[in-house]
Order: structure tokens, then C-alpha cells, then sequence
């Protein structure tokens, strides 16, 4: 019989201690620097100038105008992180997470300023913009 | 044979064409010949490439809607065995109520699939293609309809599907 020319790779492979990475029993390979993971929006430094928007390739990013902010939906984010780039504010960064599975594809896990924060904040917008006026006829008086 | 060489012998043989050469210096410098052909001729010049050189790589034919008409352009490298090869491209255009131009399927076999694919795509057709049936689109996909064209006969705006992003849509089941 013919010896197989990769016997010998076989043979000593056996010896060897397996590599691979039993996760989830482990940690999963730590990510290198610079990764480009799920991404993280503050909505307080966004100053809504859109740019993000026009940016992204995917459709993540909706603009609300009534608050002018974004509302982000990942379910489509494809990671390229061009939105965090062009950010004049840095609202928008990369962060390292990168187990994101959800049984929902519109989990709260994969969005950012939902529609209640929406909501909130333009209760908050109103009630300034009310002060305002009272504190001008005040002033007025 | 070099670009004005080329450029000299095709200029004699079709006085009509247009020819103009392009020059890209950085970062890869190359000089492209971009010929211009009413459709009368055009197939007598690509039998004239192919004469000129029977090794000709037929590259890729490029199709447009340029308003009330339709162009193609046809990609070729030339003399590619003899070092740096010669890169041109020969266009051409038919009327939108006359959309035909011959088939070169004859000249340069390889532009089968090309043609296939601008006939389904922009509803120019190739008279005397040997194989006119759908590459690309699905068999299903409604007679008549171009989805490369700029048109009416273009795609509809009802067949255009989004997704849609959960804050503009309010489906059941979403939170
Ligand atoms: S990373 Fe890319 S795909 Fe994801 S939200 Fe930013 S621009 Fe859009
Ligand atoms: S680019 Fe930055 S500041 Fe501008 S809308 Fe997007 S997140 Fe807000």
C-alpha cells in the first residue's frame, strides 16, 4: 500500500494540544485595538447637524427633526464606522462589543434614543421653552 | 503598435469616428483612446480591431440611457502580449424608438453575456444575438420593464421595497 504523504503531518498532530478557543467556556480572542464593535451615541454632545446620516451607507441613522437629534437602529449597522468619523462632535464612537445576537430585531440592545427618549426630551424642550416665555413676561411687567 | 500608430491607422480607415486620447498620470500613468462611432459602422470597425490584432482582450460593454438615447461602450485591450497593452474604448448609440445595434458576438464571442445583459437591463437589443435570453433578472420579473432606464420604462416607484427603519414604521410586534 501507498503511505499517504501527509502520514507524518497526522502522526505528530495527534500529539499536539488542540488550538482552538472553547468559548463559551472561555474568553472569547480578545479584540485588537482600533475594533470597530457596536457602536455608542451620546445623545448630549449630538448637535443633529446630520452629517451621520448622509454618511451611512446602511440606513441606520433616521433624523428627528421635532429634537434635533439621530435614532440609531443596528440591526443593519454594517461597522464601518464611517458615521464615527465624521462626527464633528464625537457623538458617535466604536465601542469593542461584538456579541450583540437578539432574539428581536428591534431589541432595545440594537438601538439608540428610542422613541420614549424622544418623547422625554421634547417634553424637556417644551417646559425650557415655556419657562422662557414666563421669565420674558416677567421681564416685561 | 502604439497609441498615435493605432490612432493614425483607425483614423484612416473610419475618417468619421471621433477619437480623442485621454491621459491619467498619477498614480498609474495610461493613456486610453476613446473612439466615437455612429452605429453604421461600428461593426465594420470592431471587425477592423480584430483584424488588428486577433489576440484583442474584449473587456466589458458598458451600457447607458443618455436621455433620447442609448449608448454602449465597448472596453478592449489591445496588444497586451506585446508588453503594455493599448486600452480602448469604442462607443456607440441608437435612438430610444429604434433601440438596435448589431449583435459582435460573431467578432468577439466573449461579449455574449454582456450583451445578454444590457438587452434585460436598458432594452437595448442586439440584432442577430445568438442566445437573446435573460442572464441577470428573474423569469419572472414583468416584460417590458428596464431597470437601468431613466425613464417610464424604468422601475416603478411601487416596485421599490424598503425595510424600513422601526422609528419611521410602526409594525406589530415591534416594541
Ligand atoms: S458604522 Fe457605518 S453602517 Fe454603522 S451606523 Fe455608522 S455609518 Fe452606518
Ligand atoms: S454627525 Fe454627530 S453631531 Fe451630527 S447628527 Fe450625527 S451624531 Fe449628531
Amino acid at each position: 500500500m501507498k503511505v499517504p504523504p501527509t502520514l507524518s503531518t497526522v502522526l505528530s498532530n495527534l500529539f499536539k494540544k488542540p488550538a482552538t478557543n472553547p468559548f463559551p467556556n472561555t474568553e472569547p480572542v480578545p479584540t485588537p485595538e482600533g475594533f470597530r464593535g457596536k457602536l455608542v451615541y451620546d445623545v448630549d454632545k449630538c448637535v443633529g447637524c446630520r452629517l451621520c446620516v448622509m454618511v451611512c451607507p446602511a440606513g441606520v441613522i433616521e433624523y428627528v427633526p421635532e429634537v434635533r437629534k439621530v435614532t440609531f437602529w443596528l440591526g443593519r449597522c454594517v461597522f464601518c464606522q464611517q458615521c464615527a468619523d465624521v462626527c464633528p462632535v464625537n457623538a458617535i464612537k466604536m465601542s469593542d462589543e461584538f456579541l450583540l445576537a437578539t432574539y428581536d430585531k428591534y431589541d432595545d440592545n440594537l438601538r439608540w434614543f428610542k422613541e420614549d427618549e424622544i418623547a422625554e426630551l421634547k417634553r424637556k424642550l417644551e417646559e425650557q421653552k415655556k419657562a422662557k416665555e414666563a421669565a420674558k413676561k416677567e421681564g416685561s411687567k | 503598435m502604439n497609441v498615435d500608430e493605432f490612432v493614425k491607422v483607425f483614423g484612416e480607415r473610419f475618417p468619421e469616428a471621433e477619437i480623442v486620447v485621454s491621459e491619467n498620470k498619477q498614480p498609474h500613468p495610461k493613456k486610453r483612446i476613446w473612439i466615437q462611432v455612429d452605429r453604421s459602422i461600428f461593426k465594420d470597425a470592431m471587425k477592423f480591431i480584430k483584424e488588428l490584432d486577433p489576440m484583442a482582450q474584449f473587456s466589458i460593454i458598458i451600457g447607458m440611457d443618455a436621455g433620447d438615447k442609448l449608448e454602449a461602450k465597448y472596453h478592449m485591450e489591445l496588444f497586451w502580449e506585446e508588453g503594455e497593452s493599448l486600452s480602448v474604448i469604442i462607443g456607440t448609440s441608437a435612438p430610444k424608438d429604434d433601440p438596435k445595434l448589431p449583435t459582435v458576438t460573431d467578432v468577439f464571442p466573449s461579449s455574449l453575456p454582456y450583451e445578454r445583459e444590457i438587452q434585460e437591463f436598458l432594452g437595448l437589443f442586439f440584432e442577430g444575438i445568438p442566445d437573446p435570453r435573460r442572464l441577470f433578472l428573474p423569469d419572472d420579473f414583468p416584460e417590458g420593464i428596464y431597470p437601468l432606464r431613466l425613464d417610464e420604462t424604468g422601475i416603478k416607484p411601487e416596485m421599490v421595497k424598503n425595510a424600513g427603519h422601526p422609528y419611521k414604521i410602526k409594525k406589530e410586534g415591534s416594541k
